[in-house]
């Protein structure tokens, strides 16, 4: 019966992560309007750490202090009932038959030392947490793999059907198309550089439940060892009536391996999914709240919780000890979404869930792989050949959940420098093939235009004089936003591009003297 | 009474009855012997400007019938709200709409292929809500909805273009008046570029020879050319309120050289100094010199 409303409440859940993640789309306005980030405003472990590795406060920490007294006092009931990534293993889990869990218990530790290994490198600074953390990755992995991948086979299915055109047929089938693009479908066909490999990681994360149930929950998950400590003297506890008589049931059906030994219950492990409650033959098992009996201590074992937090350490300057680090070193691409902070702050406060990435508007928004060095994978890059930055647009700053990306007004996000564009008069069709062409000059959004068009005779092969407009760009005007290479005609290479010299969030990474009037 | 008195009142009766009829058939010819080529029309409120100038034409009745599909096309090319002048006015393109359903039309469709992001485009020129409340069936561009069309023009030798304005029973153009940088001033026959598939910036190269090639393909039945507000500079984005004037003005006609022509004289240009509409003149699209033209100014 409980298990029926666990299963009820994981549902819900479900759906409401899904139809926010659904939400987090442009509809036109200025605002989104939905609370896209609630999910991640509510995890404990982007909160914590994003403190110690940002030293800021992300907007909505109250709401994470929620989940963390109600952990202390209810226990792991987040990851039995909330989490989605949880349910979706829940989910895939039930292709795998349960059994009890015997000696993998030992592999429990493994989650408590990747979370100290998260908490001592955020301690330093480095902020690993995004790669880890259940939510942070499922909403990458669904932004920049799943739910383009879903998107694409349901494109292809319906286009299918309209090219091959059987009467009748199409129209039914572009009547559901219709249906489809208003309700789940995304506004236009989202594509990502490495969506593979990003999906390929979140496939084997579902895929480990063939291994062991709940694998990634029970053995990895960093926010289910914040949580599991949290609730170690939670007051909701199981107690076993007279009845029981350890044969053993509940072992082999308990989600979180918490029951062993017959009888035997760890806290820190329960997810409360209640099926030991239900399906107990002897009606032994209940739930309720308790003061009685400690339970029993955490045994990680000394020196690998040693080895762990010193890891964490390590790992700071191993990752650290790049070409990145070199002062004046700039990769000239990193071109970053608007509002973002100083490079070496947006590392700190960026989680990689890819939010920002999901909501762009023009898909600009892409995954880096090394761009960034190995500590800034997977953080936002605008790529403008696949997409720009829209000018009026602001929803980055609006779905960012720690600030790594401020949320700008409008004006002032009309007034930061991603970067600036130069021309390559090589390529460029009036300067170098006595073409006219003014795509750059006409898209550029801001008044006066950055671009502007200087009228000048060219002679064609013949000697013909030609009069064409070369187009210039007013380094005080230009923003960067790309949009002149996302049109620039030349193909492959662009005439016009951009690179993130002038970025208003670098003090070091510029060109024209300060204050030099033009 | 007698039957031949009856007759008589009769066939009086009757006539009277009928009169009204005759009379508005009477005035409908010596409409039409008047011949009003460009109807022009000022005031301050833009859905009655824009019904008025299209009466001075004989109404939407003349050019929409009952059953009718009709595309209506106005520029919604850009990320603006209506007071910045870079996209079409959306009470002109309600009330287009509107009369067009009043005409008797079937279904009004209402598109542009857009520069910046369509769905800011759509909804923060206004153009969407106003056309929908009107009735329009207003949508994004289908990719897959594009037909190769043999030109064999000045420029273009074929283009895709959208299928919604080729099988279109009637179609609307609704350009807005702007400044280009290329071909100076953005008016109606530039507004195709919205119906053009493909990587449609490189007719840039060839700019004037190109959009004669278009706007032939495409053969308007109307054009209601929005210089409600104009945007002088800085176009065809535009973003700053200094840029923009207000002329509180449509002119409607069914030729769109001679439209453009008329256009180009809101900037203190003439029609001769617009390479497309010279070209689309010498090319027997219509006509450029504005003194030829019966040109009716009303004010509302």
């Amino acid at each position: 019966m409980i298990k029926n409303i666990r299963r009820a409440s994981q549902a819900i859940f479900l759906f409401l992560f899904l139809f926010l993640f659904r939400q987090t789309e442009s509809k036109g306005y200025d605002d989104l309007g939905y609370p896209v980030r609630l999910f991640l405003d509510f995890d404990p472990l982007v909160f914590i750490t994003t403190v110690l590795a940002s030293h800021t406060v992300p907007l909505a920490f109250y709401l994470s202090v929620i989940l963390i007294v109600f952990t202390i006092f209810l226990g792991r009931v987040f990851c039995g009932w909330v989490c989605p990534l949880g349910t979706l293993n829940n989910m895939m889990g039930t292709l795998r038959k349960a059994r009890p869990i015997g000696d993998r218990r030992r592999l429990y530790r493994w989650k408590y030392y990747i979370l100290l290994f998260i908490l001592a490198a955020s301690l330093f600074r480095l902020h690993l947490t995004g790669i880890l953390d259940p939510l942070s990755l499922l909403i990458r992995s669904l932004s920049a793999s799943i739910y383009p991948l879903f998107n694409y086979a349901v494109r292809s299915f319906f286009d299918t059907i309209f090219h091959w055109n059987p009467p009748i047929i199409v129209q039914g089938s572009e009547f559901l198309y219709d249906l489809l693009k208003r309700s789940v479908l995304a506004f236009e066909q989202p594509l990502f550089v490495q969506s593979a490999f990003i999906g390929l990681l979140f496939l084997a994360v579902l895929g480990l439940n063939l291994i062991e149930r709940r694998f990634w929950c029970k053995f990895l998950c960093p926010l289910g060892a914040l949580l599991g400590i949290l609730s170690r003297y939670a007051l909701l506890r199981r107690s076993l009536g007279e009845g029981c008589d350890a044969c053993g049931a509940c072992e082999t059906i308990c989600q979180g391996g918490a029951i062993h030994d017959g009888d035997r219950w760890e806290s820190g492990e329960c997810l409360y999914c209640m099926n030991c409650d239900d399906l107990c033959p002897r009606n032994a098992v209940s739930f309720g709240f308790s003061t009685r009996g400690t339970p029993a201590a955490l045994n990680l074992g000394r020196r690998n919780v040693l080895i762990a937090f010193a890891s964490g350490i390590v790992s700071v300057p191993l990752i650290r000890t790049t070409a990145h680090s070199k002062p004046g070193y700039v990769n000239p691409r990193l071109i970053r979404p608007p509002g973002a902070l100083e490079e070496r702050e947006f590392l700190r406060a960026c989680i990689k869930c890819g939010e920002c990435m999901k909501v762009c508007i023009t898909n600009g928004l892409q995954p880096t792989l090394l761009e960034a060095g190995l500590e800034g994978i997977w953080s936002p890059i605008l790529i403008p050949r696949i997409g720009y930055c829209e000018y009026r647009c602001t929803l980055c700053g609006q779905v960012c959940p720690t600030g790594a990306i401020a949320r700008l007004k409008l004006e002032a996000k009309q007034q930061v420098k991603v970067g600036l564009a130069m021309i390559d008069e090589g390529r460029c069709l009036p300067y170098a093939h006595a073409t006219p062409c003014i795509v750059c000059q006409e898209a550029c959004p801001t008044s006066p235009k950055a671009i502007w068009l200087e009228e000048t005779n060219v002679r064609n092969r013949e000697g013909r004089v030609i009069r064409v407009k070369r187009p210039r760009v007013d380094l005080e005007l230009c923003i960067g936003c790309g949009i002149c290479e996302t049109l620039c005609p030349v193909m492959g290479q662009p005439a016009i591009y951009v690179t993130n010299v002038g970025e208003s969030r670098s003090k070091t990474n510029q060109l024209l003297l300060p204050g030099a009037a033009k | 009474m007698n039957r031949r008195g009856f007759l008589k009142n009769t066939a009086v009766v009757g006539a009277g009855l009928t009169l009204p009829g005759a009379c508005g058939l009477v005035f409908r010819v010596l409409e039409a012997s008047e011949r009003v080529d460009l109807a022009v029309a000022q005031g301050a409120a833009p859905s009655q400007i824009t019904r008025a100038a299209i009466d001075v034409l004989g109404g939407m009745k003349r050019f929409v019938t009952k059953g009718d599909v009709v595309v209506v096309k106005p520029n919604i090319g850009w990320d603006r709200t209506p007071e910045y002048a870079a996209t079409t006015n959306p009470e002109v393109v309600g009330t287009i709409v509107k009369m067009c359903y009043e005409a008797g039309a079937k279904k009004v469709r209402v598109f542009d292929r857009t520069v910046s992001d369509s769905r800011r485009c759509y909804k923060q020129s206004g153009i969407a809500d106003a056309a929908g409340a009107a009735g329009a069936e207003v949508s994004h561009i289908d990719d897959r909805k594009y037909r190769d069309v043999k030109m064999n023009g000045l420029a273009l030798k074929s283009w895709p273009l959208y299928a919604d304005v080729l099988e279109a029973d009637k179609v609307i153009n609704v350009p807005i008046a702007k400044d280009h940088g290329l071909s100076k001033l953005t008016l109606a026959m530039k507004n195709w570029m919205g119906v053009m598939g493909g990587w449609r910036s490189r007719i840039h190269q060839n700019i004037d020879e190109s959009l004669v090639d278009i706007a032939r393909a495409v053969k308007p039945t109307l054009t209601v050319l929005d210089a409600v507000r104009i945007l002088t500079a800085n176009g065809p984005t535009g973003g700053s309120l200094s840029d923009v004037k207000r002329l509180n003005l449509v002119a409607v006609g069914t030729d769109q050289v001679a439209i453009d022509s008329f256009g180009a004289t809101l900037f203190g240009f003439k029609g001769s100094d617009l390479g497309y509409v010279r070209l689309g003149a010498k090319a027997g699209l219509g006509v450029m010199d504005l003194a030829k033209l019966k040109i009716k100014k009303i004010q509302v």
